[in-house]
């Protein structure tokens, strides 16, 4: 029986422990794959930072480059500036409409003099000093050329700007100050970008899934022991008390194990004890109740009083129906698989065995003007056998009859089968009394469960019935006869 | 008759000796194992009744000293145990018969008899007695009624093994057995029906019938007594 029929009340029993952190496997995977999801994405940023500061870098030597290589170009002369730039160079810089070149040269600095007049002056905090170029981020207003691309007018173009500040005229007279810009739109770079971010991104996208599925893979098979344990204690019977097995534990759990094994211990102690507890009572019982009949019996023998006979016949009577409920309660007690256990069971050819119980009981369904009789089982090629407890199954069939004798009542037809069907064994008692009604039929295998005031029943005989027939492996069912009575089918598997 | 009763309940015991005195024995009581044993060593009791839960020393303890000396002694041992508890298979060694409480003191007397009538063989051996019918075991011969009736060897046979299970189902397995005992061969097919059939005609007028037991044999049973003719 799965545990997960237990009544809600068994868990609210527990609300100690709430039960949040549920699985140990959606545990597992958070644990170890959050951490490396966090950790992937700061080694992705990282890269990216790196790989983009490396690009900056080298950018920036080029744009050195280029505005040192122009300021070689302007030649100061006298006091003015001589400056040899060939048409097919500044061609050659500006042509590229992706990766434009702008420069300007000023003197002093901010005056403009050669270029694009629209590149921006340094930052102000930048405090000049000689030979060595600066680089700052700026914006440069598109110059409106035609065949400009992605240029409207008033168009903006990012651009990374190197600026080279140069002294120039004689060194002993009065110096001039020049300020060389190149400047180069940030439009490829940030294309590079891109493609940086892509290439970091994409393996990672790529083997997060993959690691994840690792991870879930990994955490099932190292579970897969505890899910056979669990599996063990789930698909145990709920009276199978018997401790689990500790080997086949993985070792962080075997102290859990121990514990429920423990646990398992005392209440089969427990049971043990309230079964030979009841056991004992009932002999107890017998005694006094022996005393009881014996003294009621003589008492009746005694007296010609005919309401004390009547009175006394009543006194016997409950003694005996309180013998009979002793007796009963005993046999449920027996019927129980642990007590049964200790009972071996043995092959036992059926058909001599129904036949045996069946004629010892005639002479009683006789006295109750009952015809019982057995239906006569073709030949069969083997004996049907079975593995049964033969003084547990005899008490389980003599209930079965007793029933039908008691409800069929005088006149009644009771017959019993013996056939085969498939591999089990069916042992069929039919009457031709009033029946259970079909909504009753599930309801009569409770105890103390009585669907009619008919008989001196104790409620106990079906109850009795299933627990012995399930301790066989067996079941039994209810059915109704035609025109009326009751089918009680005992199935049991065959040998 | 001579008997010992060992049982500790006071009230029962009291009940005990005062039906089986009307039933025609001799009582002597003792309420727990050590007096029983003492009892026992000191009389020459015919019969013995023994309570399995007697106090100081069980009745199995005292069945037990008792078969070392007297293992003629019939004893039927009372228990509150039943035939389920592995105590009372351990019976079986010592007891000629055990009776499980509460009984009926009719059964318990009926038992008490068998087991003397075992003890004591060669009594009653070749008469076989129900009411109004009556079979001579030496002669082979039966008694309807005042009336001699004879039988066929089979019938005999047959009649013999109905009425030593008078009330009790006889199946046509017993019946077969027992005519192979008797020598010749075993008609099968409906020989038992034929002579069953024949048996019935002979005792009409006894007041008893043979009933067909659907399925598994016969039972010789007072006619009309119980239920409908099968």
């Amino acid at each position: 029986m799965p545990m997960d029929d237990r009544p809600e009340a068994d868990l609210a029993q527990h609300s100690r422990f709430p039960p949040r952190n549920g699985s140990l496997r959606r545990q597992l995977l958070i644990w170890v794959l959050l951490p490396q999801l966090v950790l992937w994405g700061a080694g992705g940023v990282a890269t990216y930072r790196l790989a983009v500061n490396y690009v900056n870098q080298a950018a920036d030597a080029t744009l050195s480059q280029a505005s040192r290589a122009l300021a070689r170009r302007v030649k100061p002369i006298g006091s003015g500036l001589l400056i040899d730039f060939p048409r097919a160079a500044q061609d050659i810089l500006e042509t590229d409409p992706n990766d434009r070149l702008f420069y300007m040269v000023s003197t002093p600095p901010g005056e403009f003099v050669l270029g694009n007049s629209n590149l921006p002056m340094p930052p102000k905090e930048m405090r000049p000093r000689l030979d060595a170029p600066y680089f700052y981020d700026g914006e440069i207003a598109a110059p409106d050329e035609p065949g400009q691309s992605g240029g409207g007018p008033g168009a903006v173009v990012k651009a990374r700007i190197a600026a080279l500040y140069l002294t120039y005229g004689e060194p002993d007279g009065q110096q001039q100050w020049m300020l060389v810009q190149v400047a180069r739109g940030m439009a490829p770079r940030e294309d590079l970008f891109k493609m940086i971010l892509i290439d970091t991104l994409l393996p990672m996208s790529a083997l997060i899934p993959l690691l994840t599925m690792i991870v879930w893979v990994g955490t099932g098979a190292g579970l897969k022991p505890l899910l056979r344990l669990r599996k063990e204690v789930e698909g145990r019977s709920p009276v199978d008390l018997a401790p689990l097995h500790v080997e086949s534990a993985p070792q962080e759990v075997r102290s859990l194990v121990r514990a429920l094994n423990e646990l398992l211990a005392s209440v089969r102690q427990n049971v043990n004890a309230q079964k030979r507890f009841i056991a004992d009572a009932a002999h107890q019982l017998r005694t006094p109740l022996a005393g009881l009949k014996s003294q009621t019996a003589l008492a009746m023998a005694a007296t010609r009083d005919p309401e004390l006979l009547a009175r006394l016949r009543l006194v016997d009577q409950s003694a005996a129906r309180g013998a009979h409920l002793i007796s009963q309660l005993l046999m449920l007690a027996r019927a129980d698989p642990d007590a049964a256990a200790a009972s071996e069971m043995a092959p036992l050819d059926v058909v001599p065995f129904v036949r045996e119980i069946v004629a010892e009981f005639v002479p009683r369904a006789m006295r109750a003007q009952v015809d019982l009789g057995m239906d006569d089982l073709p030949d069969q090629p083997e004996p049907l056998r079975i593995n049964a407890v033969a003084l547990l199954l005899r008490e389980a069939l003599i209930n079965v009859i007793d029933n039908a004798v008691k409800y069929t009542g005088g006149g009644g037809v009771i017959t019993v089968q013996v056939r085969p069907d498939g591999g089990d064994v069916l042992i069929v008692v039919s009457d031709n009394g009033p029946g259970i009604a079909q909504g009753d039929r599930a309801r009569v295998f409770e105890r103390f469960v009585r669907v009619t005031d008919q008989g001196e029943g104790c409620g106990l005989g079906l109850a009795i019935v299933r627990d012995i027939v399930a301790l066989h492996g067996g079941s039994v069912t209810l059915d109704g006869a035609q025109p009326h009575g009751l089918q009680v089918a005992l199935r049991l598997p065959r040998l | 008759m001579q008997l010992l009763l060992a049982e500790d309940d006071p009230i029962l015991a009291n009940g005990l000796i005062a039906q089986l005195n009307g039933a025609g024995f001799t009582v002597e009581h003792a309420p727990n194992g050590p007096v029983a044993e003492f009892l026992l060593g000191r009389q020459n009791f015919d019969i013995a009744i023994l309570d399995l839960g007697l106090p100081m020393i069980d009745g199995l303890s005292v069945l037990k000293t008792l078969r070392a000396t007297r293992p003629d002694l019939p004893v039927v041992v009372l228990t509150a145990l039943d035939k389920l508890d592995s105590r009372v298979a351990g019976l079986n060694a010592g007891a000629d018969d055990y009776m499980t409480k509460p009984f009926d003191f009719p059964e318990l007397e009926a038992r008490l008899r068998a087991v003397l009538r075992r003890a004591r063989p060669g009594a009653a051996q070749h008469d076989v007695a129900v009411p109004g019918l009556h079979f001579d075991r030496a002669t082979r011969r039966a008694v309807v009624d005042g009336e001699p009736v004879e039988l066929s060897p089979r019938e005999a046979t047959l009649l013999e093994l109905l009425m030593a299970q008078f009330e009790k189902v006889v199946t046509k397995e017993q019946i077969a057995a027992a005519w192979s005992g008797d020598g010749g061969e075993v008609g099968g097919g409906n020989t038992a029906e034929v002579h069953i059939h024949r048996l019935r005609r002979k005792l009409e007028g006894s007041g008893l019938e043979i009933r067909t037991v659907r399925g598994l044999g016969y039972l010789l049973a007072t006619e009309h007594a119980h239920g409908r003719p099968a």
